[in-house]
């Protein structure tokens, strides 16, 4: 009643008929497309196999069972499922910003399986998202990789299990205005910003060190006392044992060699760049340390610090050995990041694949798991869009995103009226031009009253 | 001296007389006492438990307890004697959970500002669980009486607040102090996914996390403790701190935590973290879940039903048109869903913007759909095999019955309803060897009715609680004979809403007839006139909702009497704040003026 498409109905018929935790997938031939399968080149005339959700074959004319459903995709174009390496879809909130550290807090613990905006990912062709804590505090809550399996309705089955785990980080003007000016609290200036980012690591190697001191103890003392339990330090003590992935909020040149020389004195060496507007100028910095970066296309002056910028971005680090993504960051860019890839060849010269990498496999590596999804490979994960032309064109729609081997957006079966949930107390006629979704929304929902600098973000 | 004597009985007769009263009144609270605690209904149809009907039978009630019942129950020589013949007699209902007794601070004091919203006191942060209910009851809470006469004669009850509001108490509908009221302390821990206002924790995701810190560190000051008081020599003395020593009978499993959720999503987050710290809870509110069935089933855990549903639109009230002059919209067939026999589109396309009339009408019915959907929520746990008992938190007192009969009408059994009223709340609660049925040797709790409970014309006429008869006045039906059946609302109200932050005045400006109406509102905060949505009048009660800005769509209901309006906005995120009003012009006011 809920759900309208066959495929959907299907689909959620087999979500009940499976125990839970137990996510759907699905088996799908592809027949008769050109692959673009980004890390082994342009494959025409070509079939994908998908069974129980996982790529088995690639091939000219592959033969399958005749139970397998079918997509001819003659004259069509196949690519990787597109990942969205920075994005607040699908989660109840964004910030807590209630504090300058709150490792303890993760968006996972509120995803939201009914948000409208995850099927309109799908039908931009994105089928996983990173969604991240906003950009508040210096370090944020933990984020979530999830794959846009819509019509779950439990929201674990949106959860990507087995994604390495990530955290965000934020330096320079919202951590410093959110505390600074806005609670009179550190960090009111991007030193500040240093101090709160040491003295939490510092915190979390005293705290490892007594719970070492204390499991030793117990070996011999039945009678030991265990040092007090605390959240936030469990988190930072994950980050230097290198168990979370750091995605850190920056736009300043300065204050990311400022992050990279705190990330090397406590030893931790994986760190994504988001936004990064000003990595263009440190590229070879960053790839001398291993960073990585995930950019705008051509986004920038919505305030001081992202003054200074260039749709250059993308195409500098990627040439000097940065890996680099695109994000969208946002409920409607998120819908296109095919044309933001595209971009990156009008400014830089990429190629196809150097492009398309942009919001495929680079984004998979800088979560985690790129050995899992992000290109077409035998092996990984049946994620696919299909466009009806070249994904780099302008004029490309997608047609068909598969998630799992599941085809979840078909534009065949785009109804009027695709929501997951109704509230019986709405009036039809609210008309919401600028949804909760459709905002960059990093400063969104604190305890503070943002909303008066939100107009300027 | 015969006279001095006879003077002297008398004498002694009054001090007696002075003296036993005072003694009474510390037993019933009432002035005068008793002249008997023996009460007898007779001759009624007696619904014993769910299912369990005694015809023609006596009720005896003796000191606060049910000491006979059946067709030859003999009638005590000091007994009242009700007679019953055309009434039924319920068990006393129970209340899951509310607010009863506790009622809304007034004015909410100026919000104090923490010096470090990253670590605020607990009494900001809403972090109580050991704040007792029994020190916040009011027997004046105008909500005590109004859910008697809906036949609570029960209530589990919890304190206000946020994240942790504290410990719950079994409270008796009657009495006139505190502790006349309180049945049983220490019941429960109220648990609700709510955050503290610009402070730590803020989010949902914040008060998991901070119910996580708290548990898992209450987990080890319970272990240090208990090694201290195996053997204190060579061990540092721990520190006492209320916080996490209330969490000590919740890690031992003798304190559940009563979780409030509201919505589906709510739902999921209790039950995630309630698997992973493996507290023992029982789930509150449940709306939408519907949706979450099979996750329902397999956490196995109690379950307390709101009462409260969807405010019925007055579309709702009549059924959409399901002809066929109805536009079809493409050359797409119109599937009509199983459930539902309304002819909803899931399939509709519109392609231009000529057809949005038809786009809008099947919304709409998605809209009715979902309604229905909310007010059989109960039906649908009730056929999924999952038992549930009502809590009324969040419904107004005069919905109680009315949502009960809406479930009911959507396919709840009574038999079901019934056992939600009265034996599961009896169980999860634990009170089954003293509440919950009409049985000898359980307290006098009963509900005594003209018609069944779950009919449209069903009454309360009396309800008893701890044996003590309160009389229920039945409702009024439209003001008066025939002609009092149209309570006009049209005019120019001067409202006065109370809100947690004061009171605010406003104008309420109601045109129109019949069915027809239309209308504005203007508060004093917003200088804008919202105009009024939905605008019906039922009997006397006058629904509508506006658009309040920030706050989101407010719906309100409005009870008129005369010139006078009494009812609530039930705002978004705040719930409902009460509004009372007077007509300060219009056609009624100036046929007065006249007469």
């Amino acid at each position: 009643m809920k759900l309208k498409t066959v495929f959907l109905v299907t689909l959620l018929s087999i979500a009940i008929n499976s125990v839970a935790q137990e996510i759907p997938t699905g088996d799908l031939l592809v027949r008769n497309a050109t692959v673009l399968t980004i890390t082994n080149g342009t494959l025409e005339n070509t079939d994908v196999l998908i069974q129980d959700g996982i790529i088995t074959a690639l091939g000219e004319q592959l033969s399958a069972s005749q139970e397998i459903p079918v997509i001819d995709a003659t004259g069509m174009y196949v690519m990787p499922g597109i990942i969205d390496a920075h994005s607040h879809i699908g989660i109840s909130n964004v910030n807590e910003s209630s504090a300058p550290v709150t490792a303890q807090v993760s968006v996972g613990d509120v995803l939201n399986p009914y948000s409208i905006a995850i099927y309109r990912a799908l039908a931009g062709g994105v089928t996983s998202s990173h969604v991240m804590h906003g950009s508040a505090n210096v370090i944020g809550g933990r984020n979530e990789t999830i794959k846009h399996r819509w019509g779950l309705l439990d929201p674990d089955e949106l959860r990507m299990a087995g994604a390495p785990r990530t955290i965000k980080f934020a330096l320079g003007e919202n951590p410093t205005r959110v505390h600074g000016r806005g609670n009179n609290k550190r960090p009111a200036s991007r030193m500040g910003v240093e101090y709160v980012l040491r003295e939490t690591f510092a915190k979390a190697q005293r705290y490892q060190e007594a719970w070492a001191q204390y499991e030793e103890n117990a070996k011999t003392n039945p009678r030991a006392i265990p040092p007090a339990y605390n959240s936030q330090l469990e988190v930072m003590a994950d980050i230097l044992n290198g168990d979370i992935l750091i995605h850190c909020h920056s736009y300043r040149a300065d204050e990311i060699l400022m992050l990279l020389g705190v990330l090397e004195d406590f030893g931790v060496d994986q760190i994504t760049l988001q936004h990064v507007n000003e990595g263009f100028k440190i590229a070879p910095e960053l790839a001398e340390f291993g960073a990585s970066a995930s950019v705008f296309a051509d986004w920038w002056g919505y305030k001081f610090e992202v003054y200074y910028s260039t749709a250059y971005n993308a195409a500098i680090l990627t040439r000097n050995g940065v890996l680099t993504s695109i994000n969208s960051d946002s409920g409607e860019l998120n819908r296109h990041l095919y044309h933001e890839a595209a971009k990156s060849q009008k400014y830089g010269d990429l190629s196809d694949d150097e492009a398309l990498a942009l919001i495929t496999i680079n984004p998979a590596i800088q979560l985690g798991i790129g050995d899992r999804i992000g290109s077409i490979e035998v092996g990984k994960e049946g994620d696919l869009a299909i466009f009806d032309r070249h994904p780099l064109s302008v004029y490309a729609i997608n047609q068909k995103t598969v998630v799992d081997g599941i085809v979840y957006f078909d534009i065949e079966a785009d109804t009027d009226d695709m929501r997951l949930i109704v509230d019986p107390e709405s009036t039809v006629d609210t008309v919401v031009l600028h949804s909760h979704d459709d905002t960059h929304q990093c400063l969104y929902e604190g305890s503070l009253d943002l909303y008066d600098f939100l107009e300027s973000n | 001296m015969r006279v001095n004597y006879s003077t002297f009985a008398v004498a002694v007769c009054c001090v007696l007389l002075i003296n036993l009263p005072i003694k009474a009144q510390v037993n019933s609270g009432e002035s005068v006492p008793d002249v008997t605690r023996t009460i007898a209904l007779t001759n009624a149809h007696v619904i014993q438990s769910p299912g369990q009907i005694q015809e023609r039978s006596n009720v005896i009630i003796r000191d606060g307890l049910i000491i006979a019942v059946g067709p030859d129950a003999v009638i005590p020589f000091d007994a009242i004697e009700i007679p019953a013949d055309s009434l039924t007699v319920y068990a006393g209902f129970i209340d899951g959970l509310s607010h009863t007794g506790i009622p809304q601070p007034k004015q909410q004091p100026e919000q104090e500002r923490p010096d470090d919203p990253a670590n605020p006191p607990n009494e900001l942060a809403g972090v109580l669980p050991h704040r007792d209910v029994r020190g916040l009851l009011d027997p004046k809470d105008k909500r005590i009486a109004s859910m008697r006469e809906s036949g609570f004669t029960a209530a589990h009850v919890v304190p206000r607040g946020r994240m942790l509001p504290g410990l719950g108490a079994i409270i008796l509908l009657g009495g006139d102090t505190p502790n006349e009221m309180v049945y049983r302390g220490e019941t429960a821990l109220y648990a609700q996914l709510s955050g503290a206002r610009r402070m730590y924790p803020g989010t949902d995701m914040a008060v998991i996390a901070k119910l996580r810190q708290l548990y898992r560190e209450s987990e080890r000051r319970h272990r240090v403790e208990q090694l201290y008081n195996e053997n204190p020599t060579g061990l540092e003395r721990p520190r006492y701190d209320p916080v996490h020593y209330a969490m000590f009978p919740v890690l031992e499993g003798n304190r559940p935590i009563f979780f409030q959720t509201d919505g589906v999503l709510d739902l999921h987050r209790v039950l995630s973290v309630q698997k992973e710290l493996g507290f023992p809870a029982v789930l509150t509110g449940l709306s939408q879940s519907f949706d979450a069935i099979d996750k329902l089933k397999s956490a196995n855990l109690p379950l307390l039903l709101t009462l409260e549903l969807p405010k019925e639109l007055q579309k709702d009230k009549t059924e959409p048109p399901t002809d066929s002059t109805r536009a079809t919209p493409t050359d797409a067939p119109i599937a009509l869903p199983e459930v539902m026999h309304l002819d909803y589109d899931p399939d509709l396309r519109v392609t231009s913007f000529t057809d949005i009339a038809i786009e809008k009408e099947n919304l709409e019915t998605r809209r009715h759909m979902a309604y229905k959907t909310h007010v059989s929520n109960a039906a649908t746990l009730e056929a999924e095999g999952l038992s549930f008992g009502f809590s009324t938190g969040g419904a107004s007192p005069s919905d109680l019955l009315t949502n009960v009969r809406k479930m009911v009408g959507e396919g709840l059994s009574e038999t079901a309803a019934l056992a939600a009223l009265t034996t599961t709340p009896a169980e999860i609660l634990g009170l089954t060897s003293s509440m919950g049925t009409v049985e000898v040797g359980k307290m006098g709790n009963l509900v005594v009715t003209k018609g069944s409970i779950f009919d449209e014309d069903g009454e309360i006429r009396y309800v008893f609680v701890d044996g003590r008869k309160y009389d229920v006045e039945p409702p009024k039906k439209s003001s008066g004979t025939g002609g009092g059946a149209g309570a006009n609302p049209a005019g120019t109200w001067s409202l006065t809403i109370s809100s947690p932050d004061g009171e605010i005045a406003g104008t309420l400006t109601i045109n129109g007839s019949d069915d027809d109406w239309s209308g504005t509102l203007i508060v004093e905060i917003a200088p804008e006139a919202s105009p009024l949505e939905y605008i019906a009048l039922t009997d006397n009660v006058l629904t509508f909702s506006f658009n309040a800005g920030g706050f989101g769509t407010i719906n309100s209901s409005l009870t008129l009497d005369a010139d006078s309006m009494n009812g609530s906005f039930d705002v978004p995120n705040v719930g409902p704040v009460s509004v009372s009003g007077t007509r300060t012009s219009g056609p009624e006011k100036s046929t007065q003026f006249y007469d």
